[in-house]
């Protein structure tokens, strides 16, 4: 009688106990609150001197790379001495570091960041493009490397003449010319390009009459000040390789004016200028509106 | 008791907000000095990392080995781009100037060389984060360069200085390195070939080859090799021949031959054989030798 008591006792009190946890009972709160508020500091303290020890770190790395010409500040407490065991590890971490900002420095002048592909028979190479200090598209190019030097993939325009600069040059002993060429029409390209859409942006008074996908013609139209004449200009780049125009043209009803000195000068402004730089000049002479 | 626990909590939650300040300007510390691209401990450098704090249980020997192989990936890979770019750098150096918001400034000081030519080149670089892509941008170009042909670049430089084109900077030093390159090759070429002809006073990296017979002192001929850059970045050989012949030599030839003196004659060479084969048949003339065909 006394079991059958106790039991039910104790299964009463186990309910209730489920039941008080079953609600988030706030009865047992400041205890655990507390416990939460430890764990957190731990986890917080650990984070911290995790980040204070990759500081450190850094600050030694540093250290190692420029012995010679950085100034070495004084008084630095160097909480993790440099045993002679691990001096081996900081020094190819601080060579690690080093490699890896020459390899970006490679990317940032402008190199082909040339990677070998499907185990040595092909390779991979970047052509960054750029223009007044703006870096602009990237374009790639992979070549086939056995059994001879071909060209692979890439996403080049067709309007540059991949293959017949391909075969102007002797592929088969050295990729490098090649790779320049096609760099340098490339620049170009895209040097013309920029040019246009700065003329876009910064002379809303000159109208963009023709253009082509090379940006070897572009046909503007000006307009005079005082009778509002209208003047066109074409300027042809004949030469891929450059960015500007190897002949300027002009056309007016006027037919006198072309020839004038002042217009004589200003074509010969906008053969040695880029194109949105010298329509700058000639708006300030207030040759054009 | 629950008076007590009031305080605790009080406490540690103080504890909590010092720690939270303390690691948001450590980061903030970290974020500062990491935009370099290197200081971002990934793949084996994350385990170096690991082990130098303590937190992880591989062996010394083992972090070593393994940090050693990916920097000899590193080194390979290093050597294949200095070789594809023509360009050799020795030390790169970034610093952050700025780094709020969309935008990244970085000052980088790099030098290196390309064949004789020594550079140090100093730019800002900002980037500016558009969407998904990112804008990148040279602000202030200042370029050091050391070289014994600093006239014929001196124009090129201070275009690409103002118009901030470091890749085209590059591009042409690269070119006017092999140029060069390829003037001292053929120039100690030809003087292994005809040593009493042929002299070098300025040493092979020099614009200027002599040719003397060595029974006619008082004449000469120089073949001038110049560099024409153009602020555009095109490199191109101008090659002339210069002669010194005394006056009373000169007057034992009433007429001038048609055509012109020796220099015309020589660019009219230059165009028909191409600049190799035009420099050996002046060299064998001058050598007064009898064998009139020219080599292969």
């Amino acid at each position: 009688m006394e079991g059958a008591s106790a039991r039910g006792v104790l299964s009463h009190l186990s309910l209730l106990e489920v039941q008080a946890r079953s609600r988030g009972s706030r009865v047992p709160q400041q205890p655990s609150r507390v416990k939460e508020l430890k764990a957190k500091i731990e986890a917080l303290t650990s984070q911290r001197d995790q980040l204070k020890a990759e500081l450190q770190l850094h600050k030694k790395l540093q250290k190692l790379r420029a012995p010679v010409d950085k100034q070495q500040e004084d008084g630095e407490d160097e909480e993790m001495d440099l045993d002679s065991e691990s001096s081996e590890l900081f020094h190819l971490m601080a060579r690690h570091s080093e490699l890896m900002d020459l390899l970006h420095a490679h990317n940032l002048i402008g190199g082909y960041d040339a990677i070998t592909t499907n185990r040595g028979k092909g390779m991979c190479f970047s052509l960054a493009t750029e223009y007044e200090g703006v870096y602009l598209d990237t374009y790639n190019l992979e070549l086939n490397l056995k059994p001879n030097v071909r060209i692979s993939r890439h996403n080049i325009p067709p309007f540059i003449p991949l293959n017949s600069l391909a075969e102007q040059s002797d592929l088969q002993s050295d990729v490098r010319p090649f790779l320049a060429t096609v760099s340098q029409h490339l620049n170009a390209f895209a040097g013309r390009r920029q040019q246009l859409k700065l003329v876009k942006e910064q002379h809303k008074s000159v109208e963009v009459m023709e253009s082509n996908l090379l940006c070897s013609i572009l046909v503007l139209m000006f307009t005079v000040p005082k009778e509002k004449t209208a003047l066109l200009c074409t300027l042809e780049y004949n030469d891929h390789a450059r960015c500007l125009p190897t002949r300027v043209h002009l056309n007016c009803e006027d037919e006198l004016l072309p020839d004038s000195p002042k217009w004589k000068k200003n074509c010969s402004l906008l053969m040695e200028v880029p194109v949105h730089r010298a329509l700058t000049a000639i708006k300030k002479a207030s040759d054009i509106v | 008791m629950s008076e007590e626990n009031a305080e605790e909590v009080k406490q540690l939650e103080a504890e909590v907000k010092l720690l939270q300040a303390e690691i948001r300007a450590l980061q903030q510390q970290r974020q500062d000095s990491w935009e370099n691209f290197s200081f971002q401990f990934r793949g084996q450098m994350q385990h170096a990392l690991a082990f130098v704090c303590g937190r992880t249980q591989d062996l010394e020997e083992t972090v070593v080995s393994r940090l050693k192989e990916e920097v000899e990936q590193l080194e390979k890979d290093l050597k294949l781009q200095t070789q594809m770019n023509g360009i050799s750098l020795n030390s790169c150096i970034t610093k952050t100037l700025q780094s709020r918001g969309r935008e990244v400034v970085h000052q980088v000081c790099l030098s290196g060389c390309s064949s004789e030519l020594v550079f140090q080149v100093e730019f800002q670089l900002s980037e500016l984060k558009d969407g998904a892509r990112t804008e990148r941008r040279i602000r202030d170009l200042n370029l050091v360069l050391d070289s014994s042909d600093l006239q014929s670049l001196s124009s090129f430089l201070s275009r690409v200085e103002e118009t901030r084109e470091l890749l085209l900077f590059f591009r042409t030093i690269r070119s006017f390195s092999e140029k060069c390159d390829d003037r001292t090759r053929t120039f100690q070429h030809f003087q292994e070939k005809f040593p009493s002809i042929v002299s070098l006073p300025e040493g092979c990296g020099s614009e200027v080859m002599t040719l003397n017979h060595p029974e006619l002192p008082g004449c000469g001929f120089f073949i001038h090799w110049c560099m024409d850059v153009s602020t555009g970045g095109a490199v191109t050989p101008k090659i002339q021949l210069l002669s010194k012949i005394p006056e009373k030599a000169l007057q034992m030839f009433p007429s001038q031959p048609a055509g012109g003196g020796a220099a015309e004659a020589f660019q009219s060479l230059l165009r028909i054989l191409g600049p190799k084969a035009a420099m050996e048949s002046i060299i064998r003339a001058v050598s007064l030798s009898e064998r009139d065909e020219l080599s292969d």
